[in-house]
């Protein structure tokens, strides 16, 4: 009886996993075809990323993507980790007020959030480009830091604060010394989930970006309009690689993290 | 006149509706191992994180060679905690722990430190693990590192929030006799908490007995085993019988009291007077008393309902006049005894003792 359910189990995970991963690995081997269509393939090539490269408005919009990502990655680093660490010194309505507008952009449709940002960054004649592009995308990042921030500050030990305090430390001296240490493994974390969402994000960088400055999601997101052709395939495949990898390295520093303690 | 090292005035602390600290008054002597002793929720604690600075108070004052340190932020009282769950830093290893007193508060140059550190871990016999981390260290290893951590700042005085609370009995023991070791050796001045009472009669020099938020009676540990000043210290302290007798009359040192048909002879109270015909508690430590085969004068009449051999001790239990008496003897000499016989229960003098019947003690059922 527990072998047949077992057995059915495995059957239901791997059409899962099918269902799941047969359309990435389809991009990824259509990536290296020869043939321009999807209806054949004809043989291995590497030309469809040598055109790529060639490409000056996807190495362009690839360029952007990286800024806006990384900047995106440490503004939220900085605020989320700010008001997880000042929400320990407010009193608890004061906390649950913090808490609630952190998680409100979770909760907003990106759509709504995006033309809101539109409307406003016009009425203050902000031009679009990388500065709306990081403001915006840090608006969704920053709950992240926040949350995993503060699930790590709720695990420290009270009296280690206080010890250090008892110790002959400022209040300051005391985040420098003890809490930032004891944070820093979520920080990472936090900021790669941050690194990684800025760069796929589409809907609220459509609204977001310039006229010169486009993020490559946007980018190819507009390519999409004459058709998929191999291009496409190809920067998806580096892509999903990037992803996975950076992924990859948060799941490492959690781990890390979790050794630590 | 030099002042005491710390004196606590009239303090009183609230939280939320309730009163947890009542009007504690009492000083603390330079270099005394001074124990706060009381059962669990007495506002020991919170009295100790009081005086630590991390807790303010409602009312009263506290004051440090005669200064008062209230509302001074505790990394500027010259006052360290060792906390019951020792609370080192997780991310430092023992050096930097240790180290960090001094370095946040810039007062000493790194070679001295050096120095400092290896004395401090020499005299809490843990030199060579400087490089370990926390998580690396045995219970009674980090405890040592709590209490050099906090030696290497010389405190006026060294607080410790029960820190043995969480070692097994024989560790505990052990380090009951080094913690009153390494107080003699430093001459640092301890506040100790504790809701032990072994620990606290083991090592303090003098006992703050707390209950309710209020003291309860402050004194040496022989004075407090010996002459408990109210009920709850009587109840609290030793393992004694305790009985409501009637005073049939006083005389000079002893009054004369009835339990039942029995009338015996108590050594009366020195800080309470008693009259004829008042009702009130006698007291008699288990292991002063003994049991007799034979009538002997000044005894209560008893039948036995139990015997326990627990090793060397023996427990016996009788019924004297409806109630229930434990007497612990340490050898069998006396007389063989057994379950239903009728025996006597005579005491050494000074193992009894006599109370004022307080009114919140009747409800209590004794």
């Amino acid at each position: 009886m527990k072998l047949k359910t077992s057995k059915f189990g495995a059957f239901y995970l791997s059409l899962f996993f099918v269902v799941l991963y047969l359309p990435v690995l389809s991009v990824i081997l259509y990536s290296f075809n020869a043939s321009p269509s999807t209806a054949q393939w004809t043989g291995f090539t590497l030309d469809w990323y040598r055109e790529l490269f060639r490409d000056r408005v996807i190495v362009e919009s690839f360029k952007v993507s990286i800024e806006v990502a990384l900047l995106t990655a440490l503004l939220s680093a900085i605020m989320g980790t700010a008001s997880a660490v000042i929400s320990m010194w407010v009193t608890d309505g004061m906390k649950k007020a913090i808490q609630g507008m952190m998680v409100l952009p979770l909760l907003v449709p990106e759509i709504a959030l995006g033309i809101a940002l539109l409307i406003f960054f016009n009425s203050i004649n902000l031009p679009f480009g990388h500065l709306t592009l990081v403001l915006s995308h840090s608006l969704f990042c920053v709950p992240y830091v926040y949350i995993m921030v503060q699930l790590r500050l709720k695990e420290i030990d009270r009296s280690i604060l206080e010890s250090a305090r008892d110790l002959g430390a400022t209040t300051w001296q005391v985040i420098e010394t003890v809490i930032l240490p004891l944070v820093t493994p979520s920080i990472i974390t936090a900021s790669l989930l941050a690194l990684a969402m800025s760069l796929d994000d589409v809907i609220i960088s459509t609204y977001m970006s310039g006229a010169k400055t486009t993020t490559l999601p946007v980018h190819i997101f507009s390519m999409m309009r004459v058709g998929v052709t191999p291009k496409v395939n190809a920067l998806c495949t580096l892509i999903l690689v990037g992803t996975f990898f950076i992924v990859g390295l948060s799941q490492l520093t959690k781990k890390q993290n979790k050794e630590a303690v | 006149m030099k002042p005491p090292l710390l004196s606590l005035v009239d303090v009183n602390k609230y939280f939320g509706d309730v009163h947890v600290l009542k009007d504690i008054s009492f000083t603390i002597e330079q270099g005394e191992f001074l124990t706060l002793l009381g059962p669990s929720g007495c506002g020991k604690t919170t009295l100790l994180r009081c005086i630590a600075g991390l807790e303010s108070v409602h009312s009263g004052d506290i004051l440090l060679h005669g200064r008062s340190i209230k509302g001074i932020v505790p990394n500027k009282r010259n006052v360290n905690t060792v906390f019951q769950n020792y609370a080192l830093f997780p991310h430092l290893n023992v050096y930097d722990n240790i180290a960090y007193g001094p370095r946040v508060k810039k007062s000493m140059t790194e070679t001295e430190l050096t120095d400092r550190v290896r004395d401090v871990l020499d005299l809490v016999q843990m030199l060579g693990y400087e490089k370990r981390m926390p998580h690396q260290l045995s219970g009674g290893q980090r405890q040592r590192i709590a209490i050099a951590r906090a030696l290497i700042n010389e405190p006026a005085i060294l607080l410790l929030d029960e820190p043995l609370g969480a070692l097994d009995l024989k560790l505990r023991k052990h380090m009951q006799t080094e913690l009153a070791h390494l107080q003699k050796k430093t001459g640092t001045t301890f506040v100790y908490v504790t809701h032990d009472q072994d620990e606290a009669l083991n090592m303090s020099d003098r006992i703050v007995v707390i209950d309710q938020g209020k003291v309860q009676q402050l004194g040496s540990p022989r004075d407090i085993y010996n002459n408990p000043s109210n009920l709850f210290v009587t109840t609290f302290i030793g393992d004694r019988n305790i009985m409501q007798v009637s005073v049939v009359e006083t005389g000079e040192t002893h009054a004369k009291v009835r339990l039942g048909e029995n009338v015996v002879s108590i050594r009366k109270p020195k800080q309470h007077s008693l009259q004829a015909g008042e009702d009130a508690i006698l007291a008699i430590h288990m292991d002063k008393m003994r049991v007799s085969c034979e009538e002997t004068a000044n005894a209560l009449r008893g039948v036995v309902s139990s015997i326990h051999y627990a090793g060397s001790q023996i427990r016996i239990e009788l019924k004297v006049d409806e109630k229930t008496i434990t007497v612990v003897e340490y050898q069998k000499t006396e007389c063989e005894c057994n379950e239903g016989d009728s025996v006597f229960v005579v005491w050494e003098d000074h193992g009894a003792i006599l109370l004022p019947l307080e009114e919140a003690w009747i409800e209590r059922g004794v």
